[in-house]
């Protein structure tokens, strides 16, 4: 929920039923005052009875007071005055009308009544309604008023904000486009502006520094690499090799060679993530694709894998250096990861490319593949190619998937 | 053939300068940019290695030197720096090969083969080997100046074993030299044995010796012997 909704929403909640509330306390303070008002009246009424009674008549109110007086003969007063609401039949409006009556007795010209004094609310009632509309309607309006205010002047306030927000969302490690600083009005935003500033630089910079790490490191590790290598060459020429010596060279050729295919691997990974290969031209990847299945074929052919390919004529505009580090990637995965007699099925089409391979293991987790030095155990791979393959994507915008269906590996790049 | 070796590092110019001497070149070494320089300044040579990584200067400097002295020796470049930058950097500035490290000897060796044989004046634009002649302007074999037809690669492979006559190559490291950083996409280099077949029987079947010796499971060697 939005801090804006929630906040509107409590706003709201509170206001309303303080309205009610508030309300209803004034409808009961000035009904009861207003009550107060009518039994004074009746008692003055009351008084105008016994005024009467002196002089030996009965008291009749004048038509248009709205006002009766009923009296009944008792057998004998018992001293009591009772205030109540009630309902009378209004004889001039010939309607029920809500009223107020004051009961009580008197000894009138030496007998015992029961005098009762009703008084119509109705009029007072409708006073009452007008008093709360007169001044509940332009509180509702301030209220609405101040709804608005607060509706717009929150939005406002909020907006560079919003700003913020969204220039953390684009702020992107991986791309040259900086962090943007936001025109800030308030002192609390300016420096949370301040903050993230910092914050991404610091970033920024941190990760410069690994990336810069990484090539120096790997780079520093060539020569020592190139030394060990030219050894082997020479200690290869010895005549006095013997077999077992021979695997042990063989061996330790292995090592250097996995040691320097991990080396290139990072180094490649840190130039892609460098932007470093940008060039942009448009590549046939149909004659690319097609270029490799010559350039492969033997490493194909070797172990038996059959080639299914479906490709149509698509071309690209991107970096060619790119684009065959992919397209040679997604190779490399689909013959390496295969089994002797296995098949790879090549489609090109309009927006993108499958690689699809037989291979040892079940379904790989998709969720992990793309990770660096994510590998199963039997890989004798660096296990960075697919780490290479998803950032190529990452770079290019392209979409890359992996699916197992039908005991095939599939991977498929959407550009 | 006489090389300057110009690296910093020890351990592989001597590995380097006792490769191409058993080869019967003569080899000069200088491990700085101010020694390079004396060297250069005294003989010529045949084909220069040059690292771009010098303790007191820029390798990439004294190919400007070369270029303005008119100098016509070859020169190929060996960095551990693999961009496409500095490759076409060094290529324009006159070198002409770049290698990058590491590698392995054998792989250099031909290179140097190639490029002394490219810029060599007086048409030496040919390799021989007892019978065989390969003529690298055509990419042709030629056996008793018959040609043999072969594939690309199998022209390559050849060229590559005859440069390095006589000395073990690895198995990778012939996948290597033919499929270069992919070369480790198959799990067994077995599969050269293959192609040195298809090669050996196209040079016999049009008359030629069989040279090539399979040395203990490690690799090949291409000798007379």
């Amino acid at each position: 929920m939005k801090m804006f909704t929630r906040y509107n929403q409590i706003l709201i909640f509170i206001s309303v039923f303080g309205l009610l509330l508030i309300g209803f306390l004034f409808y009961r303070m000035l009904v009861y005052y207003l009550d107060r008002q009518i039994d004074h009246d009746l008692v003055e009424e009351i008084m105008e009875v016994k005024e009467y009674s002196v002089k030996g008549n009965f008291y009749e109110p004048h038509e248009f007071e709205d006002l009766v007086v009923q009296y009944h003969k008792i057998a004998k007063i018992q001293a009591s005055t009772t205030y109540a609401d009630t309902l009378f039949y209004n004889p001039i409006k010939h309607r029920k009308e809500t009223a107020r009556y004051l009961k009580t007795e008197l000894l009138l010209n030496g007998h015992p009544y029961k005098v009762l004094v009703i008084a119509s609310k109705f009029e007072r009632e409708e006073q009452i309604k007008n008093i709360c509309l007169i001044i509940l309607i332009p509180v509702m309006l301030l209220f609405a008023l101040v709804l608005l205010v607060n509706r717009i002047l929150l939005r406002k306030i909020w907006s560079p904000f919003q700003q913020l927000l969204n220039n953390i969302t684009t702020f992107n490690i991986n791309r040259d486009h900086p962090y943007e600083p936001v025109d800030m009005p308030f002192e609390e935003f300016k420096q949370l502006d301040q903050v993230l500033q910092e914050l991404s630089a610091k970033v920024k910079s941190d990760y410069t520094e690994i990336k810069l790490f990484t090539e120096n490191a790997s780079h520093e590790m060539m020569t020592p690499l190139a030394v060990i290598n030219s050894k082997l060459d020479n200690m290869l020429q010895s005549n006095t090799l013997g077999k077992e010596d021979g695997e042990t060279l063989i061996e330790l050729y292995k090592a250097t060679s996995r040691l320097t295919k991990l080396n290139q691997s990072l180094l490649l990974l840190v130039k892609i993530d460098n932007n470093l290969l940008q060039d942009q031209e448009q590549v046939n990847l149909k004659l690319m694709v097609e270029d490799k299945i010559i350039y492969f074929q033997e490493l194909i052919s070797e172990r038996k894998i059959t080639v299914d390919l479906t490709l149509m004529d698509v071309t690209l505009s991107a970096s060619r250096q790119l684009l065959e580090i992919l397209i040679n990637n997604l190779f490399s995965n689909v013959i390496r990861h295969n089994y002797e007699g296995g098949k790879i099925e090549i489609k090109l089409e309009e927006g993108k490319i499958t690689f699809a391979n037989t291979g040892h293991t079940a379904a790989l987790n998709p969720e992990r593949i793309f990770e660096r030095f994510y590998k199963d155990n039997a890989s004798e791979g660096t296990g960075l190619g697919l780490a290479i393959l998803k950032q190529i994507c990452n770079r290019q915008n392209y979409l890359l998937e992996y699916a197992y269906h039908r005991d095939l590996h599939i991977f498929t790049v959407t550009f | 053939m006489k090389i300057l070796i110009i690296e910093d590092e020890l351990g592989l110019q001597r590995s380097i300068a006792q490769y191409l001497m058993s080869e019967g070149n003569l080899c000069s070494i200088a491990s700085t940019y101010a020694k390079a320089l004396e060297r250069l300044g005294t003989y010529e040579y045949d084909c220069i290695l040059l690292d771009l990584n010098l303790p007191d200067g820029e390798g990439l400097q004294l190919l400007s030197y070369l270029k303005k002295m008119n100098r016509k020796e070859g020169v190929i470049i060996i960095s551990a720096r693999n961009s496409i930058d500095d490759k076409i950097e060094g290529l324009s500035l006159g070198a002409d090969d770049y290698l990058i490290k590491p590698f392995h000897l054998s792989e250099l060796n031909a290179r140097i083969v190639a490029v002394v044989r490219r810029k060599s004046a007086n048409g030496e634009r040919h390799i021989e080997f007892n019978e065989i002649r390969i003529d690298l302007d055509a990419k042709e074999v030629l056996i008793n100046s018959k040609v043999v037809y072969m594939t690309k690669k199998e022209f390559d492979l050849l060229l590559y074993f005859i440069s390095n006559k006589g000395k073990v190559i690895t198995k990778s490291a012939a996948v290597e030299h033919i499929w270069g950083d992919d070369a480790d996409m198959a799990d067994s280099f077995d599969f050269i044995y293959t192609h040195i077949k298809n090669i050996k029987k196209k040079l016999t079947d049009a008359g030629s010796k069989d040279y090539f010796q399979s040395v203990y499971g490690i690799g090949y060697k291409f000798s007379a012997l």
